[in-house]
């Protein structure tokens, strides 16, 4: 394009504003994108692997409240379905409270059936099946404390009382969730006296296309009983869970608007100052025959290479930060395998174009239309 | 001397808040093609505005203005934006290149609006600054050239796309008397050699000299003309 010489010096021509200008954009979609990607990482986290054909059951009346293990013959009469499994939250942490990452008792006999996408080595897995204080953990959580297959540990639980005593005796794989800690049902039922409750079950699904007429017939055979259950996909299980912390999602996406709002007028008052500092510039290149869409369109398309390049400064900035910062552990196991997503950093990438566009749009806009023999009056 | 601009009992009244400020008060003027014309009088006489209404960058209150016999004030915006392009070239009291731009960048402006190539707008740039005898300055940029440099810089801008017309309000208004006597060596050169038809305005008796003929304003109103060739020209002061 024969102008970009004219819109990349005005770009840059007063350097340390053009500086500053990057840097703020750079950090607020460095924020954004942080944000955006925390939100897809926990909905890749449900949609990772097989597990998209599993079934959430969990207590009609809130995730805190448990059913009774007898529903799990029940569901298994429904046609259609592979397995079942038992889980529980156990929200425990090891040696200090700082050390908190995700722990659950879960139903070994039919855990590698429902949850097929967590891989374990054939003969791990037996040992862990076959040592009632066995436990599975995933690789991330091995390298955070140091620990060998082998090793015992104690968890403290922040709900339950009950401090297991475990033994490691494998580790899974799992394309997402690295940071997981499984131990037996069975360990942890014998702990609460076999009281027969349990905090939830996994369903596996063998069609799809089936999931809703499942998850339809598990909520009806339940509805009218003492212990109604609810069930949800993967998916929906794990914004349910999130939601619990309030709707995270909405406020996200309000900081985000909020900070987006923040930066249009903070881009627009830079912006507003290199037009007006323009003045006569502008009269001259009007005088000379550039239109009013010319102007308009020079103007607008250098505000946005502005923004455009402190949105790619932040997205790529925080590529390389969240590279070599493992957020897994900074998280404590509440963020695994993160880093910006690539859908966040679109967004972020569109939304620092809107910014250029809409801060940028009535100093243009001004500049485009005012008059040449006012723009010259200074000189003339 | 074939006519360039016609210029009809023009008048020109500024807005300002709730008050008329009438400027020009109904001049009759023409020039002729290769004309050089001076533009005198007081502060306030309406030289300017006359100026910037030949060049198409201010439209009058009543009256017509014929360029090439085109009524130039009928144009909408963008097609005088497209004609000023084509045929008229400004020169500038002070200068104003483009700062972030060179000497070759700035002479280049006005040729991007047109179909040239990259390498044809290379010829006509190294041409018009050769023209103005800053071949070798062509990438200093404006801060790194002195004044009358500048105003060569301004005056190769003016002329690169070889326009019909070329205006120029006080170009050596902010020159010292050598950089000023210069410049106007060099307007003159242009009107004589390039067949250039120039309207200077200018305050400096010693510029007008400079120019073929003189025409002197008062209050919006043509109170003298003075030079070669008068009897070409009706002029005609309306109270």
């Amino acid at each position: 394009m024969k102008f970009s010489k004219l819109i990349l010096r005005n770009v840059f021509r007063n350097k340390l504003r053009a500086i500053l200008t990057v840097l703020l954009m750079a950090a607020i979609f460095f924020f954004i994108a942080t944000l955006l990607s925390i939100l897809e990482n926990f909905t890749l986290f449900s949609e990772a692997g097989r597990g998209q054909n599993r079934l959430a059951v969990q207590s009609a009346i809130s995730l805190a409240n448990v059913l009774p293990v007898a529903h799990e013959q029940k569901i298994r009469q429904i046609p259609g379905i592979v397995d079942v499994c038992q889980m529980q939250w156990f929200g425990a942490y090891y040696k200090e409270p700082k050390n908190f990452f995700a722990n659950f008792a879960i139903d070994h006999q039919h855990m590698r059936t429902v949850f097929d996408d967590y891989q374990t080595d054939d003969a791990q897995f037996a040992a862990f099946a076959n040592d009632r204080q066995g436990t599975i953990v995933g690789p991330e959580l091995m390298k955070r404390f140091g620990w060998k297959v082998g090793d015992r540990i104690t968890l403290k639980s922040t709900i339950f009382p009950l401090n297991p005593e475990l033994t490691i005796r494998g580790v899974y794989n799992h394309p997402i969730d690295t940071s997981s800690l499984f131990f037996h049902m069975d360990y942890f039922q014998h702990a609460m006296g076999d009281n027969g409750l349990v905090g939830m079950f996994w369903v596996k699904v063998k069609d799809r296309n089936n999931m809703t007429a499942v998850s339809k017939q598990i909520d009806d055979m339940f509805r009218n009983g003492t212990d109604p259950t609810e069930t949800f996909t993967e998916k929906e299980f794990q914004l349910n869970f999130l939601s619990m912390m309030g709707d995270i999602k909405l406020l996200f996406h309000s900081i985000s608007l909020c900070s987006i709002f923040m930066v249009i007028l903070l881009a627009a008052i830079t912006m507003s100052m290199s037009a007006r500092e323009r003045v006569t510039e502008i009269a001259v290149l009007k005088a000379i025959g550039f239109t009013r869409g010319l102007v308009l369109t020079l103007m607008l398309i250098e505000f946005t290479v502005l923004t455009l390049i402190g949105g790619i400064a932040g997205v790529l900035g925080g590529r390389v930060v969240y590279h070599f910062v493992n957020m897994t552990k900074v998280t404590q196991g509440f963020l695994v395998n993160f880093n910006l997503y690539t859908q966040s950093m679109i967004v972020c990438l569109i939304a620092s174009i809107a910014v250029g566009l809409l801060a940028g749009g009535w100093p243009a806009l001004r500049s485009a239309n005012m008059s040449v023999v006012d723009g010259l009056r200074r000189v003339v | 001397m074939e006519t360039l601009v016609q210029i009809e009992n023009v008048r020109k009244v500024y807005k300002r808040d709730e008050f008329e400020v009438p400027v020009l008060n109904g001049i009759t003027v023409e020039v002729g093609r290769s004309d050089f014309l001076a533009l005198m009088g007081p502060s306030g006489s309406g030289k300017t505005t006359l100026l910037n209404l030949i060049a198409g960058i201010d439209r009058p209150t009543a009256g017509r203005i014929l360029v090439e016999g085109k009524e130039i004030s009928r144009f909408s915006e963008t097609a005088l934006a497209s004609w000023r392009a084509r045929h008229v070239g400004f020169i500038f009291q002070l200068y104003n290149l483009i700062p972030v731009l060179n000497a070759f960048e700035n002479v280049e402006l006005p040729l991007l609006l047109t179909k040239l190539k990259k390498k044809e707008r290379r010829e006509h740039v190294t041409t018009a600054l050769n023209i103005v005898g800053l071949g070798d300055r062509m990438f200093h940029y404006p801060r790194q050239l002195s004044g009358g440099q500048e105003q060569r810089v301004a005056i190769a801008r003016a002329i690169v796309s070889d326009p019909t017309l070329l205006v120029a309000d006080e170009p050596t208004g902010d020159l010292d008397a050598k950089n000023a006597e210069e410049i106007l060596n060099l307007l003159a050169r242009l009107n004589d050699e390039f067949d250039k038809t120039i309207i200077m305005v200018t305050h400096d008796p010693k510029a007008a000299v400079h120019a073929r003929r003189t025409l002197h304003l008062e209050k919006g109103l043509l109170v003298e003309m003075v030079g070669a060739g008068m009897e070409t020209i009706s002029a005609r002061a309306e109270a």
